[in-house]
């Protein structure tokens, strides 16, 4: 892998912080119009897979180009499971993360045996055949997708858009405590050890193999909850929602927030959405010519520049002036 | 039957020469900077948007297809310079993160300066199809398979017969010795990205009066040539030869017998056993960086 990065990990408490974070979010959307809503539901999903994502490739120094299909097939499986045979959203999210990670134990047998250049190109292979699979398979609703997704509901009691966040955040919580509670235990300092070098974890005791396969399935777990709880929210889906430039977002949440960083994956997820929305309504003033995902551009730049300027991310230097 | 197969072999040809063009580009970058370049495909996309355009406009098509190539060539220099240069001393996933930004932005950029309208190119001789045994093939299929004879045959003599291209060659074999020996590596890293760059370019060119050009070709071209060039090897230039050509004429007759949506899926589960079962793809050796 190269370059080591210091094994420092971080003793803020992640629950109790997490925990805040949901009540903020409960006190924001209180007051935020709908539109706004949907946009920090999006931003607690995106971090979500970006959680997942920075254990599999921060912590165990492994990289997926494919994170936008499992995020996919938690979508489609919950959104399938709803439409076609009337399952509560709610086991739909525990399916779609259920069925996500059956998927990454599966591809786990081909993937985890490349590393660095070839596993980025075997994730990003895999991730577009599942899409491929996504646009072919006519049972769910092929390229024109499923639409009338059913919302998630306690009782009587049918999710809105305030609802859908607080749900979002919650799970972030979560997961924020959860991947925390990891990254501090023996699993997380043997991930750190693989990512240093694997045959010198193994020479540890470290096994390196099973290790990493947990952490993508786990990695898995996040995006296809995330997905689930994406398809009852946006009501629809299709292969388009998850092609290879959603992957793409995945890696750049990652990498401006800080590979190795849990809140790094918040804060990228937030910097992400915040900026393609900015871009959005900039863009268009300024260039009136300008369509499409022209924010491609951009993000192309801003990853770029990150990884040149700052490759350890926004949360490197919080962390270099929180010790100082 | 019989005879539908055979044209789609033969479609599969004028692909896989394509693919080839695009796999060669990945191929030199790899061999002389150990680096997996994703933005291949977009320069075979700048090479074919601007040939359409300045032809649109009124250029003769020699002379736009001669300057779409050197518009090509000038973007693999500054993407080098600006983007991969400057994280030199980066670990590999940040390199291959890097080279994902750079696909990312030529593609928005792309679409800045050109929109999203398909641009259309007139093939570079008019005249009937050709026929052979049967199938047909359009006559710029000739310009396509002649440009590839015409790029590995100078790839070839460059390699075996030229000082440079034995320096190349040391180089590749040996980075640390070859710089003692005053082999200039960084020079040769730029030069790498350049000459891949203009062949991703003649690629563009010539498919552009086939499929015509759109802002998101470089994609789906750059991802085809990855797969071609692990197919054939990754250090490898006859394997990327030979792998774009299988992989055409395997997408094509898959995609004819079975479904064309399938074309793709096909194609990356050939990457995906390649990368399980030989690694080192057909005719490369055994992989240096796995």
């Amino acid at each position: 892998m190269g370059c080591v990065l210091p094994i420092r990990v971080s003793s803020v408490a992640y629950g109790p912080i997490g925990l805040v974070l949901l009540v903020v979010v409960a006190a924001i959307v209180w007051v935020l119009p709908p539109y706004y809503t949907g946009l920090i539901t999006l931003i607690g999903l995106y971090a979500l897979v970006a959680i997942g994502l920075n254990l599999f490739m921060g912590y165990a120094g492994q990289v997926s180009l494919g994170q936008a299909a499992f995020f996919g097939v938690g979508a489609y499986t919950s959104a399938a499971l709803a439409v076609k045979a009337g399952v509560s959203p709610w086991f739909g999210m525990v399916l779609g993360a259920a069925a996500a990670a059956l998927v990454a134990y599966a591809l786990s047998f081909v993937a985890l045996r490349l590393r660095e250049n070839l596993l980025a190109l075997a994730t990003l292979a895999l991730g577009i055949v599942i899409n491929v699979v996504f646009n072919q398979w006519d049972f769910i609703g092929g390229s024109s997708g499923l639409k009338d997704i059913p919302g998630f509901r306690i009782g009587a009691y049918v999710f809105d858009q305030r609802a859908y966040a607080i749900l979002a955040w919650a799970l972030v919580a979560i997961g924020i405590w959860f991947a925390g509670n990891l990254v501090r235990s023996n699993f997380g300092r043997s991930l750190i050890a693989i990512s240093a070098g694997e045959l010198g974890a193994q020479a540890l005791g470290v096994h390196a193999e099973r290790l990493k396969r947990q952490t993508f399935v786990l990695s898995a777990v996040y995006a296809g909850a995330a997905g689930a709880v994406y398809a009852s929210q946006a009501s629809y889906i299709d292969p388009t929602s998850f092609s290879f430039l959603l992957s793409v977002n995945f890696v750049l949440m990652s990498v401006i927030g800080g590979l190795r960083s849990l809140w790094g994956a918040v804060i990228g997820a937030t910097v992400v959405v915040a900026l393609g929305q900015i871009l959005q309504n900039v863009v268009p003033i300024v260039l009136p010519s300008a369509r499409g995902d022209f924010q491609g551009f951009f993000l192309g730049v801003i990853l770029i520049a990150m990884l040149i300027l700052l490759p350890r991310g926004i949360t490197s230097r919080l962390g270099e002036a929180h010790r100082a | 039957m019989i005879a539908s197969l055979w044209q789609y072999v033969l479609s599969g040809v004028v692909d896989g020469a394509i693919f080839a063009l695009v796999a060669a580009g990945f191929v030199l970058i790899y061999q002389v900077t150990g680096l997996i370049n994703f933005a291949q495909g977009e320069f075979a996309m700048i090479g074919a948007m601007t040939a359409a355009s300045l032809a649109t406009a009124g250029m003769p098509t020699p002379a736009a297809a001669g300057l779409a190539v050197l518009a090509a060539a000038v973007v693999g220099a500054i993407c080098y310079l600006l983007a991969i240069r400057p994280a030199r001393a980066a670990t590999g996933v940040t390199l291959i993160f890097i080279t994902l930004g750079l696909d990312v932005a030529l593609r928005g950029l792309a679409l800045f300066v050109w929109g999203t309208n398909p641009l259309s190119l007139n093939a570079f001789s008019s005249g009937n199809a050709i026929q052979i045994f049967g199938g047909a093939l359009p006559p710029q299929a000739l310009w396509v398979l002649g440009s590839d004879v015409v790029v590995f045959v100078a790839l070839y003599l460059f390699f075996r017969h030229t000082y440079a291209g034995t320096a190349v060659r040391a180089a590749v074999a040996n980075p640390p010795i070859a710089s003692t020996f005053g082999i200039p590596l960084r020079t040769f890293a730029f030069w790498s990205f350049v000459v891949a760059a203009a062949i991703g370019g003649i690629g563009g060119v010539m498919i552009a009066p086939i499929t015509s050009a759109t802002y998101d070709m470089g994609l789906t071209l750059g991802l085809a040539g990855f797969v071609a060039a692990v197919l054939g090897g990754l250090d490898s230039l006859p394997g990327a030869l030979l792998g774009g050509f299988v992989l055409g004429i395997v997408e094509h007759v898959a995609g004819g017998l079975w479904s064309t949506g399938w074309e793709q899926g096909v194609g990356f589960l050939i990457l995906v056993l390649v990368l399980v079962l030989r690694p080192q793809g057909l005719l490369g050796r055994a992989a240096r960086r796995a």
